[in-house]
């Protein structure tokens, strides 16, 4: 059991998926409860795995038992392990609160369904996230794509076309990755990731790896709406699945983020000649990225745009650690996407049971939200503020992190930027802010029928944990921060 | 032979399966049509499986199913891309039909599936 | 903006040749370029003996690189999964931009393609076993060896698809699934091959290490007995998804195309 702790993590969402339309024709609610369950029990099993890993060092799992550049290889260090736990915990809280938009449906398949697909956008990112072969993060990143499309699909007849245009642009992404393996296994001739490493800087190849570096920031950039190659990211996250908009903003935007980090210091290694030009570019356009979407963000009224062109900005916070370059900035870059995660996914759950309870998504009905909706209130307020860095929020303590990075390689550009890009979602934050406690009464009715709570228990959890994870990532941040730099140091920057 | 002559027998299959995946990158930038972008998307994803298979090619070697004559490493291809572009094609043949499926959703709620005309109604 | 793209398109096309000179890619053949040798020979000369399979490439696949075909199973099961989904919603016909012709109510079939030309008795009788038996035959012996699924599986479904062309319209028969059970199998197809990792796991090994398949088996024949196993698990999803997609479009297909006089169906 303990042995197979990496395997395990994946096959219980995988099955759990493929039976769920089956046994949604058994019974009503059948399914979706053991996709549920599923995705308890893998929470479950990948907090024990953080502890092994932690205690132990890292885990390197071979499929079949077979030496490992000839088989496939999980392989776990602290920095996945904690990107296991937030794709489990935010995936659970997404299966919860995605029960409360399908009650008047009796459709069988559209409820094991679309629970299945949940499930298996989890097992796709989790698989990308811990697979240490750069074939099988193909097959991964099409497994988590394909659901992606599929829900965004599903929020709508605009939502269908969202989920075209990034069907065809998430495609071309997905091509040029393979053709950047194809590069890469052309010098190589292999496929696992550490043994890449090892021929690649044992052998000169620089200009195949600068064309198949190329190849990867464009294909990651697409994948995780990277400034320039955003485009299809803003109507697919406004016009999702409400349901699973907080597991496809929150989450489904970083890991490909992460797969580009592992190819920069896993793969390529600072060795690498054109490393430090890498460096750069990717730095320019995280910086625009922050300014370009932080402006859009402003000038929306529909609380889900906004939201959507925020988070254009927010990834480049990520990216921006990457290409600062030291330890203590991808610490911090780390941090921040674990954050983000939460703040996004909050700002989701809450933008949701909004709509949930009122039918609203434009700011300028939400006057007086917090009388009526107190807890969603304070989320929203919350999340907020740790997006513009209050201190006790998780928001302050990634953004002080990058900030030391910086200051550190004497990058005096990239603070400038984080402050006023810092400046910058302050106003439309507080735009948020000042909309729900101060503007007027809209006399808004709850459209379905009245109960005694604010809202259904599967969506107040979500609601509650989001807050508490907010505020427990930034007390605790010391803590994690020691955690990611563990691995950080082996890997060799 | 002249120096082209080599390149050409050494590396014109790599400026052929190039020229391919540009061609349909070509494509899904000016099509305005979705049906097109959709085929010109299969024609990238086709060329690259190309590519793969290219370098597997071996002289000398034949197909990678066991001859009880034939023992040494140089006498077959190499397998290993095959294996890899059966699970790309089935991967593109997925995408493929979601895509369809989302085209047939488009054509039934805008009438057309030209994007210009999409993207006017869309604002209505 | 899109001439513009267009023009760097080109451009790019042309500057190709000029990264190939440089020697980007290994020469085509080159029986010393690094694919060819690293982790290739490893395969050539001991995949055989390891999966027990004279097929090497079925060997890799099903074996070397099962968790890889793992997933690419379930990728079929979720473009099946997707296409029942997307197509279950149906816009409001109010809110439509082109609202479709009045259609003949009541006409049974509706959608069904209809092939007069083909001969029913000798497809049903006929090429239907035929095919059925040509499906079990790659099923179980693909290229010399086991394996095959996925062509397996791509056969049985293009059997049911004759056999919907040449009788259209609903029957209760054995072999008339809708897309809510074929969705159902396909997802019970991928989760035999999901159990063959689980049952590897409770032999006490690893996940999809067939030695340790708790049948008692020999090394060759659990390495045949877990590749025919998730051969059937492929096979089985393959065909539902391909039924499943058929019948997700058939359910939905009002031929705008369709001259508005065909009475002979209602």
């Amino acid at each position: 059991m303990m042995r197979n702790l990496p395997a395990l993590i994946i096959i219980f969402p995988l099955v759990s998926a493929l039976l769920s339309v089956f046994l949604s024709k058994i019974s009503l609610y059948l399914g979706r409860n053991l996709v549920i369950t599923s995705i308890f029990i893998s929470l479950a099993l990948s907090i024990v795995q953080l502890r092994e890993v932690i205690i132990n060092g890292p885990i390197s799992y071979k499929f079949g038992n077979y030496a490992v550049p000839y088989g496939i290889e999980f392989k776990i260090d602290t920095i996945n392990a904690i990107m296991l736990v937030m794709i489990c915990i935010i995936g659970l809280l997404t299966g919860l609160f995605s029960t409360n938009f399908e009650e008047n449906s009796k459709d069988r398949i559209k409820i094991g369904g679309s629970h299945a697909l949940i499930a298996l956008l989890c097992v796709g990112m989790l698989g990308m996230t811990s697979t240490g072969d750069v074939f099988n993060l193909y097959v991964f990143l099409e497994v988590t794509s394909l659901s992606g499309y599929v829900l965004i699909a599903l929020g709508g007849s605009k939502g269908v076309v969202s989920a075209f245009r990034y069907l065809l642009i998430g495609t071309v992404a997905a091509t040029f990755y393979l053709l950047g393996v194809a590069m890469l296994y052309s010098v190589t001739g292999t496929l696992n990731m550490q043994d890449m490493h090892d021929i690649l800087s044992s052998r000169a190849n620089d200009d195949t790896m600068l064309i198949a570096m190329c190849m990867f920031i464009a294909a990651f950039g697409i994948k995780m709406a990277l400034f320039p190659f955003h485009g299809w990211q803003p109507s697919a996250y406004t016009h999702a699945q409400t349901g699973a908009r907080p597991l496809i903003a929150g989450v489904m935007g970083k890991i490909p983020a992460y797969a580009m980090f592992r190819y920069l210091y896993c793969v390529y290694g600072t060795e690498f000649k054109y490393f430090r030009y890498f460096l750069i570019v990717i730095g320019a356009l995280s910086v625009m990225g922050m300014i370009y979407g932080s402006v859009r963000a402003m000038a929306q009224t529909d609380i889900r745009k906004m939201l959507a062109y925020s988070s254009v900005a927010q990834i480049s916070y990520i990216t921006l650690g990457f290409a600062i370059g030291t330890p203590i900035a991808i610490a911090g870059s780390f941090l921040h996407m674990f954050g983000h995660a939460f703040m996004k996914g909050g700002l989701f759950f809450a933008s949701g049971s909004i709509r949930y309870k009122y039918g609203i998504v434009d700011m300028n009905d939400f006057g007086y939200i917090y009388k009526k909706m107190p807890l969603t209130s304070a989320l929203l307020s919350i999340s907020a503020l740790s997006m513009i860095g209050i201190p006790p929020t998780v928001g302050f303590f990634s953004k002080w992190y990058l900030a030391l990075g910086a200051a550190g390689e004497r990058e005096y550009i990239y603070i400038a930027i984080l402050v006023i890009s810092s400046l910058l979602n302050a106003i439309y934050f507080f735009k948020m802010i000042e909309k729900i406690f101060m503007a007027k009464d809209r006399d808004l009715k709850p459209i379905g029928r009245d109960s005694v709570m604010e809202l259904p228990w599967t969506m107040m959890i979500p609601i509650v944990i989001s807050i508490l994870m907010i505020l427990g990532l930034g007390l605790f941040n010391v803590k994690i921060i020691n955690i990611l730099l563990m691995s950080l140091g082996g890997i060799g920057i | 032979m002249t120096s082209l002559e080599t390149f050409l027998a050494a590396k014109g299959i790599y400026f052929l399966t190039f020229l391919l995946l540009f061609l349909g990158l070509y494509g899904m930038i000016t099509c305005g049509n979705y049906m097109k972008k959709l085929i010109c998307m299969n024609i990238m994803q086709v060329a690259v499986i190309f590519i793969f298979l290219c370098l597997a090619q071996k002289d000398g070697g034949t197909i990678p199913v066991l001859f009880s004559n034939l023992r040494n490493a140089e006498d077959y291809i190499n397998p290993l891309p095959h294996a890899l572009m059966l699970t790309a094609i089935v991967v593109s043949m997925g995408t493929t039909g979601v895509g369809l499926a989302l085209l047939t959703r488009i054509k039934e709620k805008y009438g057309s599936i030209e994007e210009d005309e999409i993207i006017e109604r869309e604002n209505k | 903006m899109r001439k513009v793209l267009a023009i760097i398109t080109l451009v790019i096309i042309l500057l190709i040749p000029t990264f190939l000179f440089d020697g980007i890619m290994p020469s085509i053949g080159d029986p010393n370029s690094a694919p060819n040798t690293h982790v290739s020979d490893y395969y050539i000369e001991n995949s055989v003996e390891m999966t027990n399979s004279p097929n090497m490439v079925t060997g890799i696949l099903a074996d070397f690189r099962g968790f890889d075909t793992m997933f690419e199973t379930t990728v079929m099961f979720l473009a099946g999964l997707g296409a029942v989904l997307i197509l279950s919603n149906r816009p409001n016909i109010k809110k439509r931009f082109i609202i479709p012709r009045n259609y003949i109510k009541q006409r049974p079939n509706i959608g069904a393609p209809r092939y007069k030309t083909i001969n029913k008795d000798v497809m049903i009788t006929l090429f239907e076993p035929l095919m059925m038996i040509y499906a079990a035959y790659v099923y179980f012996h693909g290229e010399i060896s086991l394996g095959g699924g996925f062509q397996a599986g791509a056969v049985l479904g293009l059997a049911y698809i004759i056999d919907v062309m040449i009788v259209p319209g609903r029957r209760k028969k054995l072999f008339a699934l809708d897309k809510g059970n074929a969705l159902s199998i396909g997802g019970i197809g991928t989760f035999i091959y999901a159990l063959t990792g689980i049952l590897t796991m409770t032999g006490g090994g690893l996940c999809l290490e067939y030695d340790k398949l708790p049948f008692g088996l020999s090394h060759a024949e659990s390495h045949s007995a877990g590749i025919l196993m998730i051969e059937l698990g492929v096979t089985i999803c393959v065909m539902a998804t391909i039924i499943t997609i058929l019948n997700a479009i058939m359910g939905r297909v009002r031929f705008d195309d369709d001259p508005i006089k065909r009475r002979e169906d209602a």
